[in-house]
């Protein structure tokens, strides 16, 4: 992201570009405001259409699915008995569901928020040292966001097999005695290595946007509050925190929404080991229901579930947007 | 009022941004289009599925040669992993676009694709495929009622590798004959090895594990006349099994309790040929395990270690490594879990008659010796001895004579999917009361077994 596309993005973000042309409206001739006003939604029709054709189908799909009951033989041509909410009022009376769920929010705030804290933190890194040295860190980090996640994963799994991983030889070499230590078997143990994983998959996307906010905090500002007397922490907390408020906010939201639905790492750490239904999430669930058993009425549920608990987790952010731009 | 309007719209196409980006990588799975149906002029193309690398390159050849020379069409064949096999097959068998014409799929899997319709009905072709001569248990998974859907494409078996200068060095000579004198051979070796498994089993290793359960004359579920299945793991003979089970967990196995049943091989093997087995305590080796229990294609990845054409390459040792068939308390081999797979013609597939060929041609003698050659036991039991006559061979026939299959409920595969019997027989090491155990299983494989 450069600093010219963060700058207009956080100025659509809190709304003052909206209101600049808004300003200069007011003084044109009436015919021209009513041209003026047509315009934006025409341009918005090509985009909202791709994304109701492209996220509409499979939406409405999975809705009809979830009240119906589909299993393989409704795959194969057989049709399918409508049983309206049957499939919610089983889902919502599974205890096992209700741990599944727990687990994945668990599991989503914990990755989130140490995702959060360290990107902050090397964005702010990156912001402090010179040329070089954030060129190597940018390019570097740029690596391991562009990395394929089943490539990363295969490394992941051997560097903490049982057996023969590197993590294991590295800590008996230290004096600890971790030989043969199986990582993955305890489900705590699990979700721990699994966080490792997502959180080093997903720091350099929130290390990136805060960099690139912390650019856009004008020099003069700091500079005042130093000659005030205001401490590094200070600066850090009552200036530069709220000026990047927005991107922080969206960057924590779009984490939490990703790690809510991780599906690839857990699996892919479910095959190298532990037992799998002590260490479902949401998203390997849905898997195990719809492809694994060919239930997919209840996978179709699930989802919808994770949809509505996603559009929730939004509906604050979108919100405060709107509120903040009814603000004067 | 516009001020309210326009900020309603630029929100909902934020929002609307902001949940697409949310959906990055997720969305429905697409099925990967099967052929180009690349119509080269000269005829048409059929497609093969085959599960994972067991048929070798000179079989695969053989059949597009053969095919091309009998029907001048072309034979398309494409590998499918095993883990994504059901997947893939759920989503192109229906599809009449993107079907394989002709597939592949594990024995176990067959019931739960050929109860739902996905395969044509090729009762017809029964007698002219080999009729009775093919391996029965493999037909029974392929029929439903009377009319026959697949049929058997090759069946393996399992069977003990074990390290020969382990075994002597513990004070054991002799091969064990009987399933107790295996289950104490064992413990005995853990025993005076403390840092390997005298029988490496995983947690989770259902596959080799269930060799005890049906060994003692046990089941996994039993079916009745009107067919009902019901899961039957609180048995007495069945309980004897995992009696035996728990033993061999606490005292002849160190694998972790999550290990699957998947490549146990680098356990038996040293990771160089310098070092040796009897080395000092503290040289850490690959070495992990006195004995085995693995599908008979194993063999091909066990030995010394050296390099060709700069792969490495196993080369199997005589003195270092051996193998048997896991002996039965009754003189015949255990009964243990029959590996191999089906083959089957897609029911949408849109050239029958051209599939119906190729089956014709796989089941050929000389396709049927072909297969034997190259260690994977063919369906046609007339051809068996092209296996050899090797160790290997002696040991997979003999263990293959006595093999069972899972359930041929249509729901097995749900099971299989869910990781069901993984996470039971994770759960007997450290169970205290495997009757209980067993009980809470049953609940849940029941009902699982008779969903269609």
């Amino acid at each position: 992201m450069t600093s010219s596309e963060a700058s207009r993005s956080s100025a659509l973000l809190t709304g003052t570009g909206l209101r600049r042309e808004r300003a200069v409206d007011d003084t044109l001739a009436p015919r021209r405001r009513t041209r003026r006003r047509i315009a934006p939604y025409v341009l918005l029709i090509p985009a909202v259409g791709i994304l109701v054709i492209a996220l509409g189908y499979p939406l409405i799909w999975q809705l009809i699915t979830s009240m119906q009951k589909f299993g393989l033989a409704q795959q194969f041509g057989k049709p399918a008995d409508f049983v309206w909410f049957a499939n919610y009022i089983a889902l919502a009376t599974d205890p096992y569901m209700w741990t599944v769920i727990g687990r994945s929010l668990a599991f989503c705030f914990v990755a989130a928020g140490c995702t959060m804290v360290v990107g902050t933190l090397f964005g702010v890194l990156m912001s402090t040292v010179n040329r070089g040295v954030r060129i190597v860190l940018q390019i570097s980090m740029l690596l391991v966001w562009a990395m394929p996640v089943v490539a990363a994963m295969t490394i992941w799994t051997w560097l903490f097999d049982w057996h023969r991983g590197m993590v294991n030889w590295l800590l008996t070499g230290m004096g600890l005695d971790f030989h043969d230590h199986s990582w993955l078997q305890n489900p705590i143990s699990f979700f721990a290595v699994g966080a490792l994983v997502v959180i080093w998959m997903s720091t350099p996307f929130v290390a990136f946007c805060v960099y690139a906010g912390l650019v856009q905090v004008p020099g003069e500002v700091l500079e005042a509050a130093e000659m005030d007397g205001a401490g590094a922490r200070q600066r850090f907390w009552g200036i530069i925190v709220p000026m990047i408020r927005p991107i922080l906010a969206i960057v924590l939201l779009l984490q939490v929404i990703w790690d809510l639905r991780v599906f690839t790492q857990i699996k892919l750490l479910q095959d190298a080991g532990s037992i799998a239904s002590e260490t479902n999430v949401l998203g390997t669930y849905i898997y195990q229901l719809g492809t694994g058993s060919s239930d997919f009425g209840t996978a179709s549920a699930v989802s919808i579930f994770v949809l509505l608990l996603t559009i929730m987790l939004s509906a604050f952010y979108v919100r405060s947007l709107v509120r903040e731009d009814d603000e004067p | 009022m516009n001020k309210k309007f326009v900020g309603l719209a630029a929100l909902a196409t934020a929002s609307a941004l902001v949940l697409a980006g949310c959906s990055g990588g997720t969305g429905t799975p697409n099925p990967t289009n099967s052929g180009d149906d690349g119509v080269d002029g000269a005829g048409k193309t059929i497609t093969l599925w085959l599960a994972g690398g067991d048929t070798p390159d000179t079989l695969r050849d053989y059949l597009k040669t053969e095919f091309n020379k009998k029907t001048g069409a072309t034979l398309k064949i494409e590998q499918q992993d095993w883990g994504d096999l059901v997947t893939k097959l759920t989503t192109a068998l229906p599809d009449a676009n993107n079907t394989p014409d002709v597939t592949e799929i594990g024995n176990t899997q067959s019931p739960t694709f050929t109860n739902v319709g996905a395969f044509l009905d090729i009762s017809d072709m029964y007698q002219e495929l080999g009729g009775s001569d093919l391996l029965q248990s493999f037909v029974d998974v392929g029929k439903v009622g009377d009319k026959l859907y697949t049929v058997p494409y090759y069946f393996g078996s399992r069977y003990v590798f074990y390290r020969k200068d382990i075994w002597q060095k513990a004070g054991i000579t002799t091969v064990p004959t009987t399933l107790d004198e295996f289950n104490s051979d064992v413990a005995t070796i853990a025993a005076k090895n403390p840092k390997i498994s005298g029988f490496y089993l995983g947690g989770q290793d259902w596959r080799d594990g269930i060799s005890w359960i049906f060994a003692n004359g046990g089941e996994i579920a039993k079916v009745d006349s009107s067919g009902h299945w019901t899961a039957t793991l609180d048995d007495p003979n069945t309980q004897k099994g995992l009696e035996q089970l728990q033993a061999i967990y606490k005292n002849a196995s160190r694998a972790p309790n999550d290990a699957k049943d998947s490549n146990q091989y680098i356990y038996l093997n040293d990771s160089d040929t310098i070092a040796g087995t009897d080395g000092k305590a503290d040289t850490k080796v690959t070495l992990s395990a006195a004995t085995i229990m693995a599908p008979s294609w194993a063999h091909w990845s066990i030995g010394d270690l050296s390099e060709k054409d700069g792969k490495p390459v196993r080369t199997w040792n005589d003195d270092t490594f051996g193998v048997f068939a896991l002996p039965g308390n009754d003189g015949k081999p255990a009964q243990v879990f029959a590996g191999g797979s089906n083959i089957g013609i897609s029911a949408t597939t849109k050239n029958p008659e051209l599939a119906k060929e190729l089956l014709k041609i796989i089941f050929s003698p000389e396709y049927q010796q072909m297969l034997g050659k190259n260690g994977l036991g063919p369906a046609n039991t007339k051809y068996v001895s092209s296996l050899g006559d090797d160790e290997f061979a002696k040991a997979l026939i003999a263990s293959a004579s006595n093999s069972k299959l899972t359930p041929a409920a249509p729901g097995w595969a749900a099971i299989e999917g869910a990781n069901i019997m993984e996470e039971f027989f994770s759960k007997i090491a450290g169970s205290t009361d495997l009757m209980a155990l067993a009980k809470e299983y049953n609940a849940k494989i029941t009902p699982m077994l008779n969903q269609k």
